[in-house]
């Protein structure tokens, strides 16, 4: 304690040393005054007095000396004057400072840029109470195993009266509503909740309340809460918003509440609308909902505070089994499945992140060697004035200390720009990110960025600095102060050092070229997969049509009558129609069915089928080919005739080898379901994204199932996006009141369904670039060093009649070893690692032939470019002049 | 700082604690003075030696100054002992006591041990 005590008084004691100086030397001069004092008074002479005062003290400056030792720490004293020397010696030497800290800057800040995205997905808290008590309730299916399936209500319901694990469960689900009144109708994304909802993700409003338990049955549910999003962009963040009335769906609701920012919860694998939710609607389960029938819902449930997630998951898997029993029919071969919600959301970035920050400290990495490399040519130029400093009396340690003050500084200065450049790149990673990723809170320069970013600045002074200081400091000083020498003894090993640190580039570069070889590879293999439909020259936009103006199906109807109509006759227009679900837009319904002469399956293992509500205009309007028999009839169209269309894959799995034309089916979409003639087969599309396989599809006329949402698609002969404002035009002609909402080429769907894939490899790609770079700077900085060296030694070659091509050749010979070493060492660290990037490869395997060829020999061109240069230069320089360098 | 100097600066620090204690506030110069005559003038050191003592004890918190005027008129530091320094000063008395009492019957004639 005491000693802590002193050691702070003198770390501050750096602090008012004038004044500390003024004091000491009155104090002294009181000292020896007194002296004098006492000895006059003793009969001597003043002056003789004085002399013996001063004697006796041990000298005036002696004492100050020793008493300003004792004043500081010594040790602070050094480190700051290492700083300063290292601040005057980098000055000194500016174009290696720069290159360094650029290297280092790329480094660092790729690295703080990623861990950013990392730290904001995947380590950072949600904005909910508690956010590990809550946990994703969803259904599994033994026929999908692996996929989360969205929830039947009546089981919802059963659960949440047995289970006893949960302090509360909460449904849910996203839809579509149209926002009127002040300024332009906007449609929007909403999300209907239990009451509860809110409790249960353990959020409180930032203005105004939450919903009461007794609001969402008919007649009181028409209250809403905005999300802060909502409230800023069209209430422009009014604080009286609380209380006003707004118009959804045509309906007047009353403003309750606004969450604060950032909070809301979007379940990509849950949402019919494929958007985060804006404003949130109470709603209560009605008496039919109760029984087994679809699902189409979400739920979420908090853990009891005393429960683990094993215990909830026993005791749903329990509660399954039990229904499987109540409900065969219903619940055969289903199960639930409990998801953190942390996992939940971050789950689908969280390998393509892995992969990310695993590359990114690759890039790290050869920074760091280029830079001790840099560092170590930078000492064998230091080599006498160290061994000067040495010879002077700076012990090994003192040299090594200063050095690493010099790296630690460069570290710091390349940590600084990094922040900077990270500033940047997180806008650009933000603006490339998919939508999934950016859902997720705010993402910005926090302060445990900061702190990575200062240790990673830390680590990467000791990472490239260590190696370098101490071949520095290890100076043999009699050697490197003869006369001409031009080089200490440590050079030998500092050659050997920087070769070995380009070799590790080399390899790791493999690495890292490997990786966005096979990015590359499985991203073109996808954009090449057919998606069934011509995806180019599509415009598509989404109607939805309230239901309490347009109350029955014939209203519907002619709506979207209407609109297909007068749309196809604009010019430019090839096909129109619309769909209830448009592929590559979100989840889309899917049900079992039956087939007329078929015999009943086993309970669970009933033929299921995708169900699309389309008119004719739909299949010329996306490309969709007529394989066999006729699309519908126009009384088909306008009135219900029990007429179905259905996919190849669908009459391939379900009538194999057997004519599927004129064959009856029941599916299960309503309470009664006739059975339908199957009179045409079009081809199969792809329908979530390009990866997933086609699935037996059902395509039901309009009167057969009517939807108030449908989306439009526009098969022009331009360019499709021209077209949207005479779209819209059309369907204000028709209602002044419809919104339009994303409006967007087909190509857009398809291209935005590819965003994580294209993400990951781009920056793959850029980081491998950078790789690429910085080892081929490597390669070049060593060759011109070893060409140096050895300028003697080509004099005497060439006087002694060696070819230019000879001494090329020498030097070439010297960097493809060194490129062979790291492509050897490389290869297998790369096939190794590829494996990691399976999970994120699409028909592409690790160990891709193809890909390590290619890398291999764009490595080896630019390794070997890399040390043509000073294999040239050596080859051109004259014997003379060569000779006379020595 | 070589040993032989940090067990010098040990006893020292000592020395100076005894004699604020016995004297009360004081200055350097009387410090230094009253250890000499004190150690009957064997302990012949420079003067000088006792600032960096006092600064050290001032950095540990055992004694402090203020500026005052001395006897014959002079302004100079006078230090004295905080709390934390009479408490330091009873415990190193007690231990140095021990330990002189040790090597006292360790080095004594050989007959008083048997």
């Amino acid at each position: 304690m005491r000693a802590l005590r002193a050691f702070l008084a003198r770390a501050f004691g750096v602090f008012g040393r004038a004044r500390q100086e003024r004091e000491l030397a009155e104090e002294l001069e009181a000292h020896v005054q007194m002296h004098v004092d006492d000895a006059v008074r003793a009969g001597m002479a003043p002056d003789e007095a004085r002399r013996e005062a001063l004697r006796k003290l041990g000298g005036f400056d002696t004492t100050r000396e020793l008493v300003r030792d004792r004043r500081r720490v010594p040790f602070l004293e050094s480190a700051l004057r290492d700083l300063r020397f290292a601040v005057r010696s980098l000055r000194k030497s500016p174009g290696f400072t720069a290159v360094t800290i650029a290297t280092l800057a790329l480094g660092i800040g790729a690295n703080t840029a990623i861990f950013t995205i990392v730290h904001a997905v995947m380590l950072a808290r949600l904005p909910f109470q508690e956010p590990d008590r809550v946990v994703v309730v969803w259904e599994t299916n033994v026929q999908r195993p692996g996929r989360s399936n969205v929830v039947g209500p009546a089981n919802f319901l059963r659960w949440q009266a047995r289970a006893t694990v949960f302090r509360s469960m909460s449904a849910f689900y996203d839809f579509r509503t149209s926002l009127t009144g002040s300024g332009e109708p906007e449609e929007l994304v909403a999300q209907a909740v239990t009451p509860d909802f809110f409790a249960t993700l353990g959020v409180s409003p930032l203005l105004g309340r939450t919903f009461t338990p007794d609001e969402g049955p008919d007649g009181r549910d028409s209250v809403a809460i905005l999300s802060h999003a909502l409230w800023q962009r069209r209430f422009g963040g009014d604080p009286e918003v609380v209380g006003r009335s707004i118009v959804l769906n045509r309906r007047p609701f009353t403003v309750i509440g606004v969450m604060p920012a950032g909070v809301g919860l979007f379940l990509k694998n849950g949402s019919l609308v494929g958007k985060p939710p804006e404003l949130w609607e109470p709603f209560a389960f009605r008496p039919e909902q109760s029984q087994p029938q679809g699902r189409y819902m979400s739920a979420i449930a908090r853990l009891r505070p005393d429960v683990p997630l094993e215990q909830a998951q026993a005791q749903m898997t329990a509660i399954a089994s039990a229904l499987t029993a109540e409900w065969p029919q219903f619940d055969t071969g289903w199960g639930i499945r409990l998801v953190p919600i942390h996992d939940e959301l971050a789950g689908e970035m969280r390998p393509v992140l892995l992969v990310l920050f695993g590359a990114v400290v690759f890039v790290l990495l050869i920074a760091c060697a280029n830079v001790a490399s840099l560092l170590l040519a930078r000492g064998t130029t230091r080599v006498r004035e160290i061994a000067i400093r040495t010879a002077l009396g700076a012990s090994r340690t003192r040299v090594l200390l200063q050095l690493m003050t010099e790296n630690l500084l460069l570290a710091l200065c390349g940590g600084a720009f990094g922040l900077l450049l990270a500033r940047w790149g997180v806008q650009l990673l933000l603006a490339l990110s998919p939508a999934t990723l950016t859902g997720l809170g705010h993402v910005r320069l926090s302060a445990p960025v900061l702190g990575f970013t200062a240790c990673v600045s830390i680590l990467t002074a000791l990472l490239c600095g260590l190696a370098p200081a101490l071949a520095g400091s290890r100076t043999e000083v009699q050697e490197s102060l003869k006369e001409g020498s031009r080089q200490g003894t440590s050079t030998g090993r500092a050659r050997r050092l920087r070769k070995a640190f380009v070799v590790s580039e080399v390899a790791l570069a493999v690495v890292l070229l490997v990786g966005a070889g096979l990015m590359l590879k499985s991203l073109r293999t996808l954009g090449r997969v057919d998606p069934g439909f011509r995806r180019q020259g599509i415009l598509t936009a989404r109607v939805n049509l309230p239901s309490s103006r347009y109350k029955e199906d014939p209203e519907v109807m002619r709506f979207y009558e209407q609109a297909v109509d007068r749309i196809g006759a604009l010019p430019g227009v090839r096909a129109a129609g619309a769909v209830s679900f448009l592929p590559f837009a979100g989840l889309a319904a899917a049900t079992d069915l039956v087939i007329e002469g078929e015999p009943t399956p086993p309970h669970g293992q009933e033929p299921t089928t995708e169900v699309r509500v389309c008119d004719n205009g739909y299949f010329p309007a996306m490309g969709i080919p007529l394989r066999r028999g006729r699309i519908f009839t126009d009384p088909e169209q306008r009135r219900s005739g029990n007429v179905v269309i259905v996919s190849e894959a669908f009459a391939r799995t379900y009538f194999p080898g057997k004519e599927a034309l004129g064959r009856r089916i029941s599916v299960e979409m309503a309470d009664t379901n006739p059975f339908m003639e199957i009179i045409g087969i079009v081809g199969d599309i792809k329908h979530a994204d390009l990866s997933t396989e086609v699935r037996p599809m059902t395509y039901y006329p309009v009167p057969q199932l009517v939807y108030n949402g449908m989306t439009l698609t526009v098969r022009t002969e331009g360019d499709p996006a021209a077209l949207a404002p005479m779209v819209q035009r059309v369907i204000r002609s028709i209602d002044k009141d419809q919104p339009l909402s994303d409006i967007r080429t087909m190509d857009q769907w398809v291209s935005a369904s590819m965003a994580k894939e294209r993400f990951s490899s781009f920056l793959l790609v850029l980081f491998a670039a950078l790789a690429l770079l910085l080892a081929a700077i490597g390669i070049y900085g060593v060759m011109s060093y070893v060409v140096g060296q050895r300028t003697t030694e080509f004099g005497i070659r060439a006087a002694l009649g060696a070819e230019a091509s000879d001494i090329r050749g020498l030097i070439l010979g010297d960097g493809a070893r060194i490129v062979a070493a790291g492509l050897a060492i490389g290869a297998p660290l790369a096939l190794l690692l590829s494996q990691a990037l399976t999970k994120l490869l699409y028909q592409t395997r690790g160990a891709d032939p193809a890909t390590f060829a290619v890398v291999l020999c764009v490595l080896a061109g630019v390794a070997l470019l890399a040390s043509y240069l000073p294999a040239r230069r050596a080859a051109r320089m004259a014997p003379v002049e060569a000779l006379r360098h020595s | 700082m070589t040993e032989k100097q940090d067990v010098w600066q040990g006893t020292l620090a000592l020395m100076v604690l005894k004699t604020l204690e016995t004297l009360g506030p004081l200055h350097g110069y009387g410090i230094a003075r009253r250890i000499e005559q004190t150690s009957g003038d064997r302990l012949s050191v420079n003067y000088g030696t006792i600032y960096p003592a006092l600064l050290r004890l001032e950095q540990e918190g055992s004694i402090a100054f203020d500026w005052g005027v001395s006897d014959n008129n002079r302004r100079a530091k006078f230090y004295k002992l905080t709390r934390a320094g009479r408490r330091r000063l009873d415990a190193e008395t007690r231990e140095w006591q021990r330990t002189t009492a040790v090597l006292a019957r360790f080095l004594a004639p050989k007959e008083a041990g048997s």
